[in-house]
C-alpha cells in the first residue's frame, strides 16, 4: 500500500483532465497527478477520429485524437504526474482517495481535487426500449471505440437511434467502413445535432433521417434481426398504426450521455438534477471545500473547446485552493423562462463571471434576461438557439447583489 | 459413440443439481444443455428466491420439495460457496379485506410446518421497512435469497472437476430406446446411455415426445422483470410481495433484492404460445413501475438499470387456473427415463431435495457407489469484498488483480480471466458476467465490454468473430474492419 | 445547362436552407442565404463541394492495431470512395508519428493522407 499526499489529484485524464492539470500546474501547484481509468491519455478523444476540435481555440479543425495530443503535451512541459490504468475506488470529504492499480493500493491525500470522470451513455433501458435481448445491440460510442481502436466491425446492416452528433457521426463512419446503414431515427421533429453533420454524414450518403419517430421494438433470437420504429406525436407517444419494420443486425443507441458523478456522490457532493452535475460556483468549486468538477461530469458539453476553457478554471482554482472559513454569502442562479440548465449554480463573488447555459427549445431571434428582484440587470440579444448548442456568456455582477442574497433569475424569451 | 450410465438432458438448475449429486458417485454421467453455459433457461431468469412453503399447496410435492430443499439450502451454499441471505419476506396487506388473504397463507404455511409466521401491524412493519406503506404483513423469516445463476453455475462446475461431461452448445435432436440403452442424436454426435434424465424445463414435452406419446401439454407463462440500481439498494431491506391479486391487469408486483443490491421488480405472468419468446413488453414495463411505485412512493424512474424475461413451465392452462402439481417420475411407457415435468416456481427452492430424490430413483436401477474423495469446490475471490491488505497481497503476487475492468462493479482483469477459465469451457460475455459480475452495472458494459473482449483476444486466444454474448448464435461482431495479414 | 441545388449551411448552427443555381461553373442566383459567409460556403458547395476525410490503416507491431488518419485537405466530393479504398488497401509498420504522411498524391487528387495519431512499437 502506498500513501501519496499532493497539491491538486485530477480524476480523469481526458480533455477536461488534462487541461485543468496543466493549469493547475501553471498557476503554481507543486505536485499535480493525473489519475485515469485507461492505458492511455485523451480519455473519449483517441476513439473521435474525426476532425472539427479546436476550431474555437487554435483556428484549425483538428482530429479528437490531433486534439488529446495537444493537451498531453502541454501537461508533459508541466510535468504533470500521471497514474494510468489507475481506477479510484473510493473518494471522501476530507479529499482523501483510495486508488487502485497494477503497482497496488494507493491512498492520496490532496490539497484540492478536480472531478474529471467524464460521463457514460445511456443505454437501451433508459428508454425501456422493448422487445427481445439480443447480440448486436451497442451505444454509439462502444461501437466507435471497436471500429476505431480495435478493428472490429460490430454489423453490416445497421440501424441508428438518435441523431445527435454521435449518431450522425457514426452514421457516416460505418458507410466508410462498408455497412449498408439503414436509417437513423430520432423522435424530436428535427435532427438533434450540428447541421454540418446532418450534411456531411447524412445527406452526403443519402443515409434516411426518420424524424418523429422511435424505435418500439427489437427482434432477434440470438443476434438483432430487425427494429420496428414508429411515428411519434406531440407527447413522443408512438401512434399506433404507423409501424415499419426494417431489417438489419445492428442497433446503435445514440440516446445521450449521463454525466459520471458516482464517485461525487460518494463525497456527499451535492448533483444538480437539470445537469446530471455537482453544483459549483464561479470557481467551479463544489459544494465540498476544495473540490473542483470540469468537463462532461460537470455537465455535457458540446464543443470540446468550451469545456478545456472551463477545465483551464477548475484547474487555476484548485491550485489557488486554501482551506477557509465558510463565510461567503453565495447566491443561486436559478431557472427561469426558456432556460434549461445553468453552470455556474451558485456565486460567491462580485466582478466578471461566465456562464454556460442550455435553452429549453429551439428559437430564433430571443433574448438572454438576468435579473434580480425581477429588475434586469444583463440583457443579451441571441439571434438563434437551439438545446444543443450550449451557450456562453460574460456578466458582470456587482458586490451589493452578491451582499443582498437575492437569486439571479436566467431567462430566454421572445 | 460415447457412452455414459446417466444422461442429464438439460443443464438449469435442476439438471446441474442432479449432476452434483452424481457426481459424489463413481457413475460415469453426461450433461446436454443446447445452451453455451448452464442456466440459459428459466434458471437464471427468475427471482433468485429461496421459498418457505407458504405458497405452496399442501400435500403438493411443490410444497414437499419446497420446504425440504429450504432447509438443505445453508449447508449446500456453505460447501459450494456461493451466496445466501436469510432477508425474509413482509406479505403486505392494504387494508382488512387483504388481511383474510395473510391468515390464509399462514394456515397454508402452518400445514407446511413453515416455522415462525407472524401477522404484524403496518407500524410494527414501517419500523423495519421505513418506505413500505401497508395496513399489516405477514412475517415470514424463513424466506431468503442467492443468486440462482451463481448456484447453478457453483453446482454445475464442481459436477464438473468431479468427472461429470457437460457437453454445452449440444442440443439432443434425437432419441430412441435400444433394449437397454437410450440412443441420443445431438448436433455434436451420438452418444449411449443407461438412464435419462429429462431435465429440459420449458422443453421437457419435447424430449419425452422422442420416444413416447406424451400424456401431457407444456403451458409456456413468460415473467418479465426490471432490474434496480444498486444505489436504491436500502430502499427494503426484505422482500416485499402484495398480497396475491384477483384484480384484472394487476400484476402484484413483487419486490425482491438482490445479494448485491439491486432491487427486481416483478415478475409478470403472461401464457404465450411460443416457448423461446422471452421479449420484454412496454405495457408490462411501465405496469411493473407503476406498481412498484404505488408500494414505494419515491422511486424515481431513472432507478431502472434493466429488463429481462423467463418463461414458466407450467403444465396446466389458464383456464384450469394454471397450477399443477411437479411430475417426478419414472416414465411407465419407456423404462430408463426420468422425467421431471413442470418445475416452475418453487423450482430453485426444490433443486436440492429433487436432486437427492432422483438420485434415489436411480439407485433404484443402478449401484451407486460413493467417491472415497471428492474435489472441493472452488471459491472464486472477489477483490472488492476484500481488506485493503489482501487486496494488496493479491496485487503482489498477479497484478493484473490490480487493474479494475468493470468500472460498475470494481471487477479487476484477474476475475474476469478466472471467470474465463471455468472448467465448463463456457466462454461468452454472460458467462463472465454471471460469474464475476462484470457488465451488471449501471452502465450495462459500456465501458468493460471493450476490454473484456480485449481479454478474451489476447489472454484466450479467442477470434473476435466467435465471441458471443449469451447463446450459440448471438455473435458481437460482424468482422475485422481491416484483415490482418499476420499476427494482430 | 441550368442546375437548381438545395443546399444546407453548415457554416453557423442556424443551418439555413439556401437554393443555388449555377449553368455549368457559373452562379446564377442564390436564394435563402442571410449572410456573407453563408453565400462563400454556398458557392464552393454548388461548384466544388469538398470534404476533410478520416479514416484509420492498419499497423503492424504497433501498441494498437489501427492508426487514425486524415486527408491532408479537403478532398472533391466526387473522389471520396475512391480514397477511402486506397486507405483501406496499405498496411504502416510501427513507430508511426503523428502529423506522418502515409499515403502521398491518394488516388492522384494532390492530396495526402497524414497520421493523426503516434502509435509506438509493441
Amino acid at each position: 500500500m502506498a500513501d501519496e499526499a499532493v497539491d491538486v489529484a485530477v480524476i480523469g485524464g481526458g480533455p477536461a483532465g488534462l487541461a485543468a492539470a496543466t493549469a493547475a500546474k501553471e498557476h503554481g501547484a507543486t505536485n499535480v497527478v493525473i489519475i485515469d481509468r485507461n492505458s492511455w491519455l485523451g480519455g473519449i478523444l483517441p476513439q473521435c477520429i474525426h476532425d472539427g476540435f479546436g476550431l474555437e481555440e487554435t483556428g484549425a479543425s483538428m482530429t479528437g485524437p490531433e486534439y488529446a495530443e495537444r493537451y498531453i503535451k502541454m501537461a508533459e512541459k508541466q510535468h504533470v504526474a500521471v497514474m494510468k490504468e489507475t481506477m479510484v475506488l473510493q473518494l471522501n470529504r476530507k479529499k482523501e482517495i483510495l486508488a487502485v492499480n497494477k503497482q497496488g493500493i494507493h491512498n492520496i491525500r490532496a490539497n484540492a481535487i478536480v472531478l474529471a470522470m467524464g460521463c457514460r451513455e445511456k443505454t437501451r433501458w433508459h428508454a425501456l426500449i422493448p422487445g427481445d435481448r439480443p447480440s448486436g445491440i451497442f451505444t454509439a460510442g462502444v461501437a466507435q471505440a471497436f471500429i476505431n481502436l480495435y478493428n472490429i466491425m460490430p454489423g453490416k446492416n445497421v440501424v441508428i437511434l438518435g441523431s445527435g452528433d454521435v449518431g450522425l457521426i457514426m452514421a457516416r463512419r460505418l458507410k466508410f467502413e462498408g455497412a449498408n446503414v439503414l436509417g437513423v431515427v430520432e423522435i424530436l421533429p428535427h435532427a438533434s445535432g450540428l447541421p454540418r453533420n446532418v450534411v456531411q454524414c447524412l445527406d452526403d450518403y443519402d443515409i434516411p433521417l426518420f424524424l418523429n419517430h422511435t424505435v418500439t421494438f427489437i427482434k432477434g433470437k440470438e443476434r438483432v434481426e430487425q427494429v420496428t420504429i414508429a411515428q411519434v406525436d406531440e407527447h413522443m407517444a408512438p401512434i399506433a398504426g404507423t409501424e415499419q419494420d426494417i431489417i438489419c443486425d445492428t442497433l446503435l443507441l445514440s440516446l445521450g450521455l449521463v454525466p459520471e458523478n458516482e464517485l461525487s456522490k460518494q463525497a456527499t457532493i451535492e448533483i444538480d438534477s437539470t445537469t446530471g452535475g455537482p453544483v459549483v460556483n464561479q470557481r467551479l468549486e463544489t459544494s465540498v471545500d476544495g473540490i473542483f468538477a470540469c468537463g462532461n461530469c460537470l455537465q455535457v458539453y458540446d464543443v470540446v473547446d468550451m469545456l478545456s476553457h472551463d477545465a483551464k478554471k477548475a484547474g487555476k482554482y484548485a491550485a489557488r485552493y486554501k482551506p477557509k472559513k465558510p463565510s461567503k454569502k453565495a447566491i443561486p442562479l436559478v431557472l427561469g423562462k426558456g432556460v434549461r440548465q445553468v453552470v455556474p449554480q451558485k456565486m460567491t463573488e462580485a466582478g466578471k463571471t461566465e456562464i454556460t447555459m442550455r435553452s429549453e427549445k429551439i428559437q430564433s431571434a430571443s433574448t438572454l434576461r438576468v435579473l434580480v428582484k425581477n429588475k434586469e440587470i444583463f440583457k443579451k440579444k441571441l439571434p438563434f438557439v437551439n438545446p444543443a448548442n450550449m451557450i456562453k456568456t460574460s456578466i458582470d455582477i456587482d458586490s451589493q447583489i452578491i451582499a443582498s442574497g437575492q437569486p439571479l433569475e436566467v431567462m430566454i424569451d421572445d | 459413440m460415447k457412452n455414459f450410465q446417466i444422461a442429464i438432458i438439460g443443464g438449469g438448475v435442476i439438471g446441474s443439481a442432479i449432476a452434483w449429486e452424481l457426481s459424489r458417485y463413481t457413475v460415469n454421467v453426461a450433461v446436454f444443455e443446447k445452451g453455451s453455459d448452464v442456466a440459459s433457461g428459466a434458471s437464471k431468469a427468475n427471482s433468485g428466491v429461496i421459498h418457505s412453503g407458504i405458497n405452496s399447496a399442501p400435500s403438493s410435492l411443490k410444497a414437499k420439495y419446497c420446504v425440504e430443499g429450504n432447509k438443505l439450502f445453508q449447508s449446500i451454499a456453505d460447501e459450494l460457496h456461493f451466496p445466501i441471505r436469510w432477508i425474509g419476506k413482509f406479505v403486505i396487506a392494504k387494508d382488512e379485506e387483504e388481511v383474510k388473504e395473510l391468515k390464509h397463507l399462514q394456515e397454508i404455511g402452518k400445514k407446511n410446518n413453515v416455522q415462525n409466521l407472524e401477522i404484524q401491524d403496518g407500524l410494527h412493519v414501517q419500523k423495519k421497512e421505513k418506505n413500505v406503506r401497508c395496513h399489516a404483513a405477514l412475517w415470514v423469516p424463513g424466506a431468503g435469497i442467492t443468486e440462482p445463476y451463481n448456484f447453478t453455475i457453483a453446482l454445475a462446475e464442481n459436477a464438473a472437476e468431479n468427472k461429470v461431461s457437460f457437453f454445452l452448445e449440444t442440443e439432443v435432436k434425437g432419441m430412441g430406446k435400444e433394449k437397454d440403452f437410450f440412443k441420443l442424436q445431438t448436433n455434436n454426435g451420438s452418444f449411449q446411455a443407461q438412464i435419462i434424465i429429462n431435465a429440459a424445463g420449458i422443453h421437457c414435452r419435447e424430449i419425452v415426445g422422442m420416444v413416447e406419446e406424451p400424456d401431457f401439454q407444456v403451458y409456456p407463462c413468460r415473467g418479465e422483470y426490471l432490474v434496480l440500481d444498486k444505489n436504491y439498494s436500502s430502499l427494503i431491506s426484505s422482500m416485499i410481495y402484495p398480497v396475491p391479486v384477483k384484480e384484472m391487469g394487476v400484476l402484484g408486483v413483487h419486490l425482491t433484492p438482490t445479494i448485491d443490491g439491486n432491487i427486481l421488480l416483478g415478475p409478470s405472468a403472461e401464457f404465450i404460445n411460443d416457448v423461446e419468446d422471452k421479449k420484454t413488453t412496454k405495457e408490462t414495463m411501465k405496469t411493473l413501475f407503476a406498481e412498484a411505485k404505488d408500494i414505494i412512493p419515491i422511486l424515481p424512474e431513472r432507478a431502472v438499470i434493466n429488463a429481462y424475461a423467463g418463461i414458466r413451465c407450467k403444465l396446466a392452462s389458464p383456464s384450469k387456473g394454471g397450477w399443477a402439481d411437479y411430475r417426478i417420475e419414472q416414465s411407465e411407457i419407456t423404462p430408463g427415463l426420468i422425467n421431471l415435468l413442470g418445475i416452475e416456481s418453487p423450482g430453485l427452492t426444490a433443486a436440492p431435495a429433487l436432486a437427492k430424490d432422483i438420485v434415489r430413483m436411480i439407485g433404484e436401477s443402478i449401484t451407486l457407489k460413493k467417491k472415497k474423495k471428492v474435489k472441493q469446490p472452488i471459491k472464486r475471490k472477489r477483490f472488492i469484498e476484500l481488506s485493503k491488505q489482501e487486496q494488496s497481497q493479491l496485487i503482489a503476487q498477479d497484478e493484473r488483480w490490480g487493474r479494475i475492468v468493470c468500472r460498475c462493479e470494481h471487477i479487476t482483469e484477474k476475475e474476469i480471466i478466472d471467470a474465463l477459465s471455468n472448467p465448463l469451457g463456457a466462454k461468452t460475455i454472460s458467462a463472465v458476467k454471471y460469474r464475476c459480475r462484470a457488465g451488471m452495472g449501471r452502465c450495462q458494459g459500456g465501458f468493460c465490454t471493450q476490454h473484456i473482449v480485449r481479454i478474451m483476444e489476447e489472454q484466450c486466444r479467442m477470434d473476435i468473430r466467435d465471441i458471443k454474448l449469451r447463446s450459440p448464435r448471438s455473435t458481437l461482431f460482424y468482422n475485422r474492419t481491416r484483415e490482418v495479414k499476420h499476427g494482430r | 445547362m441550368t442546375e437548381r441545388k438545395e443546399i444546407t449551411c453548415i457554416v453557423c448552427p442556424i443551418g439555413c436552407k439556401m437554393f443555388i443555381t449555377t449553368k455549368g461553373k457559373i452562379i446564377e442566383h442564390i436564394d435563402g442565404c442571410k449572410c456573407k459567409r453563408g453565400a462563400e460556403y454556398a458557392t464552393y458547395e454548388a461548384l466544388d463541394p469538398r470534404r476533410m476525410l478520416t479514416s484509420s490503416v492498419i499497423v503492424q507491431d504497433g501498441e494498437w492495431p489501427l492508426v487514425s488518419v486524415k486527408s491532408s485537405q479537403p478532398v472533391p466530393k466526387e473522389h471520396v470512395f475512391t480514397v477511402l479504398k486506397e486507405i483501406k488497401k496499405i498496411t504502416v509498420t510501427a513507430p508511426v508519428n503523428l502529423g506522418q504522411p502515409l499515403l502521398k498524391n491518394v488516388a492522384r487528387t494532390g492530396i495526402d493522407i497524414v497520421a493523426t495519431k503516434t502509435v509506438k512499437k509493441r
